[in-house]
């Protein structure tokens, strides 16, 4: 499809406000005569509070209230399921870290920070579950005993064709156990806002989200409050990467406005974003894969434990999604996989870029990695001939719909890598002499896919409007795009405002995006899932025809008019008709629309140390249509930096539910200095015949592979398999000696 | 509490402070400098990073009163007569910024690093900035963005 | 976090300024660790006494065959000394390791030795570098040998409270004497290491007359292997005297177990390596075969 606006870079809506430092953050606002939140945080992962005595902190001059539990109208919240107290009270259970106890409000900042020391609580301490596989046990200490005799919040079975036979029938079987790392998403900026009672009388919280349309009801329950008297303003964000799809703070901030009347502010510092907030799920994996000697898959065998934490969060959809891509991007013709989601004392885990697909890519990625190594066979030239291409079943016996580009992503990736392509056989590139005597070289390939949007039947649907200014002779002057859709820093208000400026015939330049309020904008559904340029993308294009047609007839009719509004909602469930596991087979309609990534990773692996560096890095990203290339790039850059973390340096360790990792300067986000030297990003464009200009989604897709492809690489250089990462040095150099 | 008189994006600027006040605390708070960002709070990751005296430091753990007599730039600063700063400019040109938490810490490291070495090779920048975390882009854009703006900054140098 | 900010002029003054509030009055330089440290309340202090505008603190000069480092001199001045480059080359590459560049434009060499982090990057090479300080106290000033300063985790026997270090001097390298730094970290830059040595050698008439191999963090202060150093004195500097000397470091060194930097089986053996690269990188620049600058 030729297009004009659309597959250009054209410069990010804010990126001037963003290179000035005038774009505002939450922590940037202020307000008149505002009070200053501060949380009393549980000291415990697991225990009984016994007493609150709140009267030497609100003793201290200048509090103004010590917020706890018998002050919430309605004590329980949750994205999914509302099994979290928003404050706990006493007599009632903390459950992880990152329980609340209290709220003090203070007239400064200082004395809050002073007060929340003040507050006295007792608590009777309880077993601690610190380890799902323990906490699946008959017997073991109950996380929620209110919620049924287990700590298993979610069981998948998924049964397809003939799983014992077909590793029975296999002439290779590969067995493993992976166990993947608790991830904190580190977004840059610490979470913060403002919560007060705007001139409408509504409770309203200006703070960072990803979905801010779904906050509200969130919030509105909380407060025993028609939605409508609840609203929420989103200004700049400061990366979510899924750690902002749970209120951290919204709440929060909400309760001390309506209890208060004044507006309150609240900023995190960097230890409790590290230790209070959610966490990617670490997956305990046992995986079997069969295959012929000539490299077809006959059947695997998978069991999944993923660990939940304290509460549920979005675990069962991310458990769900996950599952559902446990044999990865290929075809195979019998499976048993049961998946198990298990409550802990440990950090609560929730959605993190990939929403529990990037744990499937690591186990479904070594697993192919072995198996090319145990059949000698080369590993671009495996996948190949398992790969998904249009109409193939996936392992929930679903049909993979038109313009899977999963083959065409590997195919560039391997050529730009250096592989050769001779009569359907794959030929590796020679990686030459290492750069020092001690170190070897090593390179691997890995493969990617990920749904776009909310999976199993669930009514994924954004509404987009648009307002167009015609000038006197009818022609367009200015548009605006009406979207809630949070700008996390993807450049979602670009790529719609590209869009529409594609649909109207207009310039980029003409088109601006309104401000995500909940008060003005319609809800365009969360900034997650990869989704917005797909979803929000194809409604926004609706509603500009919508708005053609509409002006064309004010002009036929001659009224005058300079003013013309559209506004369409989408529905996913429109394009195809998702349905949820079978409870029994697990046969399903996963998802609606997918994007696909394949990566290649060049190391250079230290043999005496064990040290890994990546030297160069290819990433081929099938995104349909890049709407706007450069941000294509960046979504890529960031997603194997954010891969290359998981996989050599970021674990956020906890000891008995107590974390250890507490600042940035025991957690390791990649420097500059860690990234491959050379990055080349492969555009592909196999286009999606149901997006708009056949576009994909991006975001998470560009990390899937990265942990994976990294990690066989090692292999690849120094002969070892590590199955439990991020593969620090200390775990290859050990990993070598057993060999 | 005591004055701090200090130059701040060649403006004198006089505020009351407290001896335990830091730097990235009074510029946001008492000068409205917002884009001064605080994220790690430890020196860490390079968000709050100002200039004093022409050296990149972490604002978020200097004492405000280190600065006294001295000349701080913040991001506010780098525009002349309404003009972005070339390292600005060639932010926005190469979609460099994503959330944008760690731009302007990044472009004042950047200054830095361009003032004392107009023509860094790609390895001396990457030192330049490796004190900058950035979460969001894989810091090749930002990279980029950098050499962009010396190759434009020497252009526009010999062309005086 | 702290009732007053104090700039003498001198370093008597400062000194008397610490008098005048007894216990409660501490020398800070560039604060990038004790702001910190106060902060979080590990390190109480109502009154710093901030020395970076005394005059004369701020030379790195040599004088009859010794460099003096003053207490002002940050770590990015140490790492783009041409002084340092050429005559101590081994504190170069150290402090050019320390935290990040808006750090290393803060923090200062002497800071790093008061801190007395068993982990610290400079304080490291100046082990290796046989170095003094100047301690400035109200009886007068003393030179003290690094080692003397360090009481355990953290405990510098200088106490910030009382007294001052001013200076550091060490011997610059001479014809045939060069050293080398190493470490090992979770990630490239802007970390502490698990570990890190510093060695210095010197080379004579084909024999190596003289070894320094100091080792962290594998001790409660900065180890210096003195066995290992005194295995290399008057063998040829081969690969087998290298690796010898470096066994023996690896067996006298006794890290801790640390969830964080990792094992005491692993850093125990990656002393050996450590040491083993850095003496061979000291023993080709002390050969001439490598600038005292050059990476390898």
């Amino acid at each position: 499809m030729s297009t004009r606006v659309v597959g250009q870079s054209v410069p990010k809506k804010d990126a001037a406000t963003k290179v000035r430092g005038s774009r505002k953050f939450p922590q940037d606002f202020n307000m008149e005569g505002q009070l200053h939140a501060k949380v009393v945080w549980s000291e415990h992962p697991h225990a009984r509070v016994t007493k609150i005595d709140v009267s030497q902190a609100e003793a201290l001059p200048g509090v103004v209230k010590v917020i706890t539990a018998e002050d919430v109208p309605v004590n329980e919240y949750g994205i999914i399921i509302p099994d979290q107290p928003v404050l706990v009270g006493e007599g009632d259970k903390v459950r992880w870290l990152g329980d609340r106890i209290a709220i003090v409000v203070a007239e400064s900042e200082d004395t809050a920070r002073k007060a929340r020391r003040l507050v006295q609580v007792e608590y009777e301490p309880l077993p601690v579950v610190s380890d799902p596989r323990e906490a699946m046990k008959p017997g073991a200490p109950l996380v929620h005993d209110e919620r049924g005799d287990t700590n298993v919040i979610r069981h998948i079975k998924i049964r397809k064709g003939d799983w014992r036979k077909g590793l029975a029938e296999a002439d290779v079987v590969v067995e493993s156990y992976y166990i993947t790392p608790y991830v904190e998403h580190v977004y840059m900026q610490p979470d913060a806002g403002i919560g007060y009672i705007d001139d409408h009388e509504r409770v309203t919280v200006n703070s960072a989200a990803q979905w801010a349309g779904h906050d509200i009801p969130q919030i509105a329950h909380m407060l025993d409050l028609p939605q409508d008297q609840v609203r929420m303003i989103v200004p700049a964000i400061g990366g979510a990467f899924g750690g902002r799809e749970d209120m951290h703070i919204q709440h929060v901030l909400a309760l001390c406005a309506y209890l208060l009347r004044r507006p309150v502010k609240m900023v995190f510092d960097r230890s409790e974003v590290m230790t209070r907030t959610g966490k990617r799920h670490p997956y305990y994996v046992k995986y079997r894969t069969g295959a012929t000697s000539d490299g077809k898959l006959t059947g695997v065998e998978i069991e999944i434990v993923a660990e939940v934490g304290g509460y549920a969060s979005t675990s069962v959809p991310v458990i769900e999604a996950g599952t559902s891509f446990a044999a990865g991007p290929y075809v195979v013709p019998n499976a048993k996989v049961d998946a198990y989601a298990v409550y802990t004392n440990n950090a609560v885990t929730m959605a993190m870029r990939g929403f529990g697909t990037t744990q499937s890519a690591f186990i479904y990625e070594m697993q192919m990695s072995k198996l090319a190594d145990a059949l000698g066979m080369d590993p671009v030239e495996l996948r190949m001939k398992n790969l998904f291409q249009d109409g193939s079943i996936g392992l929930t016996g679903h049909e993979m719909p038109e313009g899977v580009g999963i083959r065409e992503a590997l195919r560039q990736a391997a050529l730009a890598g250096g592989w050769k392509e001779e009569d359907g056989r794959w030929i590796r590139p020679d990686l030459g002499p290492p750069s020092a005597p001690h170190k070897r070289p090593g390179i691997a390939v890995a493969c990617g896919l990920k749904n776009v949007g909310y999976s199993f039947g669930s009514d994924d649907k954004s509404t987009v409007g648009v307002q167009l200014a015609l000038d006197e002779s009818g022609r367009i002057a200015r548009v605006t795009v009406q979207t809630a859709a949070c700008d996390v820093g993807m450049g979602v208000q670009t790529a719609l405002a590209q869009m529409a400026a594609e649909a109207l015939s207009v310039d980029y330049n003409q088109v601006r995006v309104s401000m995500a309020d909940t008060a003005s904008a319609p809800d365009s559904g969360s900034s997650s899932a990869s989704r917005h340029v797909w979803i929000s993308g194809n409604a926004l294009v609706r509603a500009c025809q919508d708005a053609l047609r509409k002006r064309d007839e004010i002009l036929m009719a001659e009224t005058g008019e300079t003013f013309v509004a559209a506004e369409h909602e989408f529905r996913g469930l429109s394009v195809r008709e998702t349905k949820p596991y079978d409870p029994e087979t697990g046969m399903c309609v996963p998802h609606f629309s997918y994007g696909y990534a394949s990566q290649i990773a060049l190391v250079e692996v230290d043999s005496e140390t064990g040290e890994t560096e990546v030297l160069k890095f290819w990433a081929a990203q099938d995104v349909g249509k890049a709407v706007n290339p450069e941000m294509v790039r960046g979504q890529a850059g960031g997603g194997v930096h954010m891969g290359l973390g998981y996989a050599l340096t970021e674990e956020y360790i906890q000891q008995e539910g107590v974390a250890k990792t507490r600042h940035l300067s025991d957690y390791y986000i990649p420097t500059v200095m860690d990234m491959p030297r050379e990055f080349t990003l492969v555009t592909v464009e196999v286009p999606d015949p149901t997006g708009p200009f056949g576009a994909k989604g991006v975001g998470e897709m560009t990390t899937l592979p990265t942990a994976p492809a990294i990690i066989s690489a090692i292999h690849d250089a120094v002969g070892v398999w590590i199955d439990e990462f991020p593969a620090t040095a200390e775990r290859v150099w050990r990993a070598m000696q057993k060999k | 509490m005591a004055t701090l008189n200090m130059i701040v994006n060649g403006k004198e600027a006089s505020v009351e402070v407290g001896a335990g006040d830091l730097l990235a605390h009074v510029l946001r708070d008492k000068l409205g400098l917002i884009g001064t960002k605080i994220s790690c709070g430890e020196g860490e990751c390079g968000a709050c990073t100002v200039l004093v005296d022409g050296l990149s430091v972490t604002s978020c753990i200097y004492p405000a009163l280190k600065a006294q007599g001295r000349e701080v730039t913040t991001i506010e600063g780098l525009p002349q007569e309404g003009q972005l700063h070339p390292i600005q400019q060639a932010f926005i040109d190469v979609t460099a910024p994503q959330c944008g938490y760690c731009i302007p810490g990044m472009i004042l490291s950047a200054k830095a690093l361009l003032d004392e070495n107009p023509h860094p090779t790609r390895e001396e920048i990457n030192e330049g900035i490796s004190g900058n975390l950035c979460r969001c882009t894989g810091y090749y854009q930002i990279v980029e963005a950098i050499e962009l703006a010396a190759e434009r900054m020497a252009e526009k140098g010999g062309a005086r | 976090m702290w009732d007053e900010y104090l700039f003498p002029q001198s370093v008597d003054e400062a000194l008397e300024m610490l008098e005048a509030h007894v216990g409660e009055a501490r020398i800070i330089a560039g604060g990038t660790d004790l702001t910190l440290q106060s902060q979080r309340r590990q390190v109480p202090a109502k009154v710093v006494v901030d020395i970076t505008r005394i005059p004369g603190l701020d030379h790195v000069e040599e004088r009859d065959g010794l460099i003096y480092v003053g207490a002002q001199v940050t770590h990015a001045q140490v790492a783009a000394s041409p002084l340092i480059g050429s005559l101590a080359g081994v504190l170069a590459e150290a402090c050019g390791s320390v935290g990040g560049p808006q750090i290393r434009n803060v923090g200062t060499l002497v800071g790093n030795v008061v801190n007395a982090l068993p982990a610290a990057d400079g304080a490291m090479a100046l082990f290796a570098m046989d170095a003094e300080a100047e301690v400035a106290e109200g009886t007068g000033r003393r030179w003290a040998p690094i080692a003397s300063l360090y009481a355990g985790v953290g405990r510098c026997t200088v106490d910030s409270c009382e007294a001052m270090i001013t200076q550091l001097r060490f011997p610059a390298l001479r014809d045939g004497e060069a050293g080398a730094f190493e470490r090992l970290a979770k990630r490239r830059t802007l970390i502490l290491p698990i570990l890190n040595t510093a060695v210095v050698l010197g080379i004579d008439g084909g024999k190596i007359e003289k070894a320094r191999i100091a080792i962290g963090p594998v001790a409660t202060t900065p180890f210096v292997a003195t066995e290992a150093a005194a295995a290399l004195v008057g063998r040829a500097p081969d690969g087998a005297a290298v690796a010898e000397a470096a066994k023996l470091a690896s067996e006298a060194a006794e890290p801790r177990y640390s969830l964080l930097r990792g094992s005491t089986e692993y850093r125990k053996s990656m002393v050996e390596v450590l040491v083993r690269r850095a003496l061979t990188r000291a023993v080709a620049r002390a050969c001439g075969e490598e600038g005292e600058n050059g990476n390898s």
